[in-house]
């Protein structure tokens, strides 16, 4: 693959009531990439979001953003999934040679919406719908269970990993404001309420308002915008099956082929080794784990060593703040803060080499993985 | 940036648009089970996976799975979990006894179905314990049919 580069980010500060309207923070965050690259807005060649219509409250949730986006009269599209799918859609159209510069973003505004509730409309109309057992919590709380059954994993082990990311968060100056826990403890985490057993509130990140943007440009033109961009050096994408009782939850496989094309492209060939740092997205602390270890950064079931290591969502990941359509976009421009030493507060020192992930679906069932390098100096 | 004491406002919707969904033709032939007490499932024509609830293909093979089969009544406790709280809400509320949802692999079948878990009490429930179904008292033709499964014996 030809390298495709990062070469301007922003994210909007989060909040559980922004008290912004979505078309305000598109074009903070569009704006502010702009700036942040030092580019105009005649530059972008095409404009590629990551918005959901349920969350919208409206169809061809699109249709309205393209002023607020960059996009007007300009070539344009979106993936109704995470912002990690919109990334991969503009890649791909940066690497199709006929553009020259994608802005990519993704948002939404779950102060406008009950998130948990309208996730319930992915669920299959035919069976699992109309029976109404299938939401965020619930499809958490089984994946903890089969994760920890699986590899003898204690409640306290994945209470860790919450007082982790809740306290990296607080280091973290674009973390919501709530989810910033310097003192939090794993007592605790063990005592907060019960969502669905055996997943614990704080275990669970806080769904908030928030908008993340990304500018990609081939290899030459990256060059001349910036000294240092940040290479997208592999990519991977697999999707398995919806159907929960088809899955082994205590794992991801979807992540775990799709990390190998990925690692295949940027010649990694040891992963625990040669990533510095990993910013994914789970939708649970639990899940952080099964996605680190599908992503081949520790043995499967090892994933707390990652916790003791401190390389992983040094940002405190979605336990930071759970912005839907943002979250992977969000991981990516993470790590690329990684790689370019801007990571105010939560800086791995001298981070090379980084991997970001983003996901859709009840217990991650589609799956992507970015390999970033440090480009220039 | 907003004054202290300034005022937002939100909008409603203003649109109601009802959704049907053809269920098709294996789906039709589960539903029509349920009312006759019984699980029908499909088969793979290649590798033979038994699915339930049924699916026209499998997905792995990419082939057919018209072949129906009769399934029992009684199944493994594959994962479970206890909730606290409303399924579908406008607001999330809290529900006044907890729910129950097994993820539970019908004896005969390759695939487990998410169905509520009755009869017994949180604590009670284990990973690879034996249930068996529980049908509604009023039997329509639709996944309510099944009220649940419940523990067979000591389970």
């Amino acid at each position: 693959m030809d390298k495709v580069g990062i070469v301007g980010y922003y994210q909007v500060k989060p909040g559980l009531d922004i008290m912004m309207s979505p078309y305000e923070m598109i074009f903070e965050a569009v704006r502010g990439a702009l700036d942040y690259a030092d580019l105009k807005r005649k530059d972008l060649t095409t404009v590629i979001s990551a918005t959901n219509d349920y969350y919208d409250g409206k169809t061809i949730s699109n249709c309205f953003k393209v002023e607020a986006g960059g996009a007007y009269m300009k070539d344009e599209s979106k993936v109704e999934m995470d912002g990690a799918h919109a990334a991969m859609y503009g890649l791909f159209r940066i690497l199709s040679g006929n553009h020259k510069l994608a802005m990519i973003y993704g948002i939404s505004t779950p102060s406008c919406y009950q998130y948990e509730s309208v996730r319930v409309l992915e669920n299959d109309p035919t069976f699992d719908r109309p029976i109404n057992l299938l939401n965020s919590y619930t499809s958490g709380g089984m994946q903890m269970r089969a994760y920890m059954k699986a590899f003898g994993i204690s409640e306290e082990d994945i209470a860790k990993v919450a007082v982790y990311n809740l306290k990296n968060a607080a280091k973290n100056p674009l973390a919501l404001p709530e989810a910033k826990k310097a003192d939090i403890t794993i007592d605790e985490v063990l005592k907060s309420d019960i969502l669905s057993t055996p997943l614990r509130e704080l275990m669970y990140p806080m769904k908030c308002d928030g908008a993340t943007a990304m500018i990609l440009a081939p290899e030459r033109q990256a060059l001349k915008i910036t000294d240092n961009p940040v290479w997208i050096i592999g990519v991977g994408n697999v999707n398995e099956t919806y159907y929960l009782g088809d899955r082994d939850l205590s794992v991801s496989l979807s992540m775990e082929m799709a990390a190998g094309k990925a690692y295949e492209m940027a010649g990694i060939k040891d992963p625990k080794s040669e990533i510095d740092v990993a910013e994914v997205f789970g939708h649970t602390a639990c899940e952080d784990l099964i996605i680190a270890e599908a992503a081949g950064l520790t043995d499967k079931g090892k994933g707390i060593s990652m916790v003791d290591r401190g390389n992983l969502n040094p940002s405190g990941g979605t336990m930071a703040g759970y912005t839907p359509c943002a979250n992977g976009l969000t991981r990516i421009v993470e790590a690329a803060k990684q790689l370019r030493n801007e990571a105010e507060g939560h800086q791995i020192n001298g981070a090379k080499m980084a991997i970001a992930t983003g996901q859709v679906g009840f217990c991650a069932q589609n799956n992507v993985i970015y390999v970033l390098e440090r480009g220039g100096n | 940036m907003l004054e202290e004491d300034q005022e937002i406002f939100i909008t409603k919707g203003m649109v109601r648009a009802d959704f049907d969904f053809w269920v098709g033709l294996v789906m039709d032939k589960f539903y029509d089970g349920l009312q006759e007490k019984k699980f029908i499932g499909t088969k793979c024509s290649k590798c033979g996976k038994v699915f339930l609830p049924p699916r026209n293909r499998c997905g792995d093979c990419f082939v057919k799975a018209e072949e129906f089969v009769d399934l029992p009544e009684t199944g493994i406790l594959k994962n479970f979990t206890v909730t606290t709280y409303k399924i579908t809400e406008r607001k999330i509320r809290k529900v006044k006894k907890d729910i129950m949802v097994g993820l539970v692999q019908v004896d005969g079948a390759d695939t487990a179905m998410l169905v509520p878990i009755v009869n017994t009490n949180p604590d009670n429930l284990k990973e690879g314990m034996k249930v068996s179904v529980v049908w509604a008292k009023k039997l329509k033709g639709d996944p309510q049919d099944i009220a649940g499964f419940e523990p067979v014996g000591d389970g």
